[in-house]
């Protein structure tokens, strides 16, 4: 032996646990490029003539098949659609700050933040780079040049609940979600005042959360034990882990509803609450352009069609007429604003 | 069902305790088993055959290992970060293999799944079981694992009694590796059917947990596994009964019935004396 005390067991797992902790946060965090964020006000240079930039930050991976790579889409959009620059980071909110000034010191024009958690650091740091405009998706707080879209998805989830609540033969339905956090809770209240609506005996399952992002096995696990719960109808708000939802519904024979993206192609949808982020962002972006762009909430929804809702063509035949004649008024009732869906603020 | 979820940290563990038994802490079991996840995707979707599938689950997840051996076993360094340094190289490889063969923004993959052979059960689960039983007969009865026994409790005896350690802890780590790698293909085939960026979640360390848990004994170990299954299986059948309580405290439950039941049996060090000490010879 070479003298040296002998480190415990438990303390090599717990040096182990600390040093993946770290390099994670790491490997997330050098997603910034590493522009130490100044401290005291300075102009960002401002683009050179007729380049358009525009950046995206997003909490998650953008190849999630859901909320992230619906907005890294909507960039390419932008890139293809309208010659920009374009740029993109997965950025933690705790170092939101260092990336948005980051991307404001190399005179991006805009910047993007998919998710109402770069609101308040948007805020924050707008005030000093007048020259760009900071854009978050949710969120309260605006500024000539800080605003946020609002995409009001609830609209879409409270048909899908009506379709659900309509169609269910058990007279149960559920929901299942990564986390427990205000953006998902609202759709899927939503969701549940849908189904109300259009059936008052339906009975909802609480929501039920698996608490890891891209943890296929366990969306998996957590919709069976809602289907033995009797649920035949269930929605998800679960990001790249979805396959685990629609696998477990196609197996045992209930119905799954796409959400984010339109997934009717996916074995066991039978319908998406979906949104089009492309023609949204598209629209900000021309008009920070044409600097028509005013610091506002914008409230994006089924009148724009940028949030829409879809039965899968071929569970169609399923549903009967009066119930379809049903949901297409609902809808023209909430595009015009007839019929305003909750939604929480957050 | 509870044996089909908890066979990825089962079978991780399962490997690992051998590991563990020749010295070898194989901090980067997580990082195995994402890349048999993946490399175990992309053959069975590439042939189409979920064997085939698994095969190259095992590969990945065993080149993994021996690559971490060569740095710990013959260059000495510090099995933590060699360890730590493996998951990375997993996520990175397979994050950025993933996005540039099925693109930036994503795709819900479909793979073929493996079969079941009797009822509901498959090939997977019942090799975990029967590895359960001869790991433990390998490691008590026969000359192999006395051998392996001796190199992670006390390496300069085995080597004086002409086994090289270096081998034997090799051998070690390769199992450690094959299982991780099954494992994970069998998270990404057996279960799921597809494949999602870091879609291991932490399951590695779980199963390095469950090697103390199970007091390094194979059998113990797979019992461990089954019971950290069941109380998760659990949490969800609470949560979907709509239990009054914060889902953190219900996602918390099974690794509190692992703390609970380590403080009631786990007193007294049963863990390889020489565990995660690099083992120079002649030194």
């Amino acid at each position: 032996m070479n003298g040296k005390s002998r480190i415990s067991y438990s303390s090599i797992v717990m040096k182990a646990k600390i040093l993946w902790g770290l390099a994670l946060a790491v490997i997330v965090g050098c997603g910034s490029t590493g522009d130490t964020a100044k401290t005291e006000t300075k102009e960002g240079a401002p683009a050179a003539s007729g380049e358009f930039k525009v950046a995206l930050l997003t909490l998650g991976s953008v190849n999630d098949s859901g909320w992230n790579s619906m907005a890294y889409e909507a960039l390419n959009g932008i890139k293809s659609d309208m010659s920009a620059t374009v740029d993109n980071q997965e950025v933690p909110p705790t170092n939101a700050k260092d990336a948005l000034r980051s991307y404001a010191q190399k005179g991006y024009n805009l910047v993007f933040g998919h998710g109402y958690e770069y609101n308040e650091p948007m805020a924050a740091v707008g005030p000093d780079f007048k020259d760009t405009i900071f854009i978050s998706s949710s969120g309260g707080k605006t500024a000539s040049n800080v605003g946020a879209f609002r995409f009001y998805l609830e609209q879409s989830f409270y048909l899908a609940g009506m379709l659900a609540a309509k169609q269910s033969k058990t007279g149960v339905i559920g929901s299942v979600a990564v986390l427990d956090i205000p953006s998902i809770n609202s759709t899927l209240k939503a969701y549940e005042a849908g189904a109300k609506a259009a059936n008052p005996n339906i009975k909802v399952l609480p929501p039920v959360y698996f608490g890891v992002e891209n943890d296929i096995a366990k969306a998996k696990q957590l919709t069976e034990s809602i289907i033995a719960q009797k649920a035949d109808f269930v929605i998800h708000q679960a990001n790249a882990a979805a396959k685990g939802v629609f696998d477990a519904c196609a197996e045992k024979g209930v119905s799954a509803l796409g959400s984010n993206l339109n997934q009717n192609s996916e074995k066991g949808v039978v319908a998406s609450a979906f949104i089009v982020a492309k023609p949204a962002f598209l629209q900000l972006a021309k008009s920070v352009k044409d600097k028509t762009f005013k610091g506002e909430i914008v409230l994006v929804g089924m009148d724009s069609g940028t949030i829409d809702f879809e039965i899968n063509p071929e569970y169609k035949s399923k549903v009967p007429a009066d119930l379809i004649k049903l949901l297409d008024e609902t809808k023209e009732n909430i595009r015009t604003g007839k019929l305003v869906v909750p939604k929480d603020e957050f | 069902m509870i044996l089909q979820y908890a066979t990825p940290v089962a079978l991780a563990a399962t490997g690992e305790t051998i590991g563990q038994k020749s010295g070898v802490i194989y901090i980067g079991l997580e990082g195995s088993m994402l890349a048999g996840a993946f490399f175990a995707m992309l053959a069975a979707q590439s042939t189409g055959s979920p064997w085939i599938g698994l095969v190259a689950g095992i590969a990945a997840g065993l080149l993994l290992a021996l690559l971490f051996g060569w740095f710990t076993i013959r260059r000495g360094i510090d099995q933590v970060v060699v360890g730590t340094a493996i998951n990375l190289l997993a996520l990175g490889v397979t994050g950025t293999i993933y996005r540039t063969q099925f693109g930036k923004s994503g795709t819900l993959l479909s793979v073929a799944k493996l079969p079941p052979v009797f009822g509901k059960i498959d090939a997977v689960e019942i090799l975990l079981l029967l590895s359960a039983i001869g790991l433990t007969w390998v490691l008590q009865k026969s000359a192999l694992g006395l051998a392996l026994r001796a190199t992670g409790e006390y390496p300069k005896a085995a080597e004086a009694a002409g086994f090289s350690v270096a081998r034997l802890r090799f051998i070690g780590v390769a199992c450690s590796g094959i299982f991780a790698g099954l494992a994970g293909a069998y998270l990404s085939l057996g279960i799921s059917g597809s494949f999602a960026e870091n879609m291991t979640a932490g399951r590695g360390f779980v199963a390095i947990a469950m090697v103390t848990f199970g007091r390094w004994k194979p059998m113990w170990v797979l019992a461990a596994a089954l019971l950290i299954g069941f109380a998760e299986s659990l949490q969800f059948t609470l949560q979907a009964a709509g239990v009054q309580a914060p889902y953190q405290l219900l996602i918390a439950l099974p690794y509190l019935v692992a703390l609970t039941v380590l403080v009631v049996v786990g007193r007294g060090t049963v863990a390889p004396a020489a565990l995660a000490e690099p083992y120079v010879k002649g030194d």
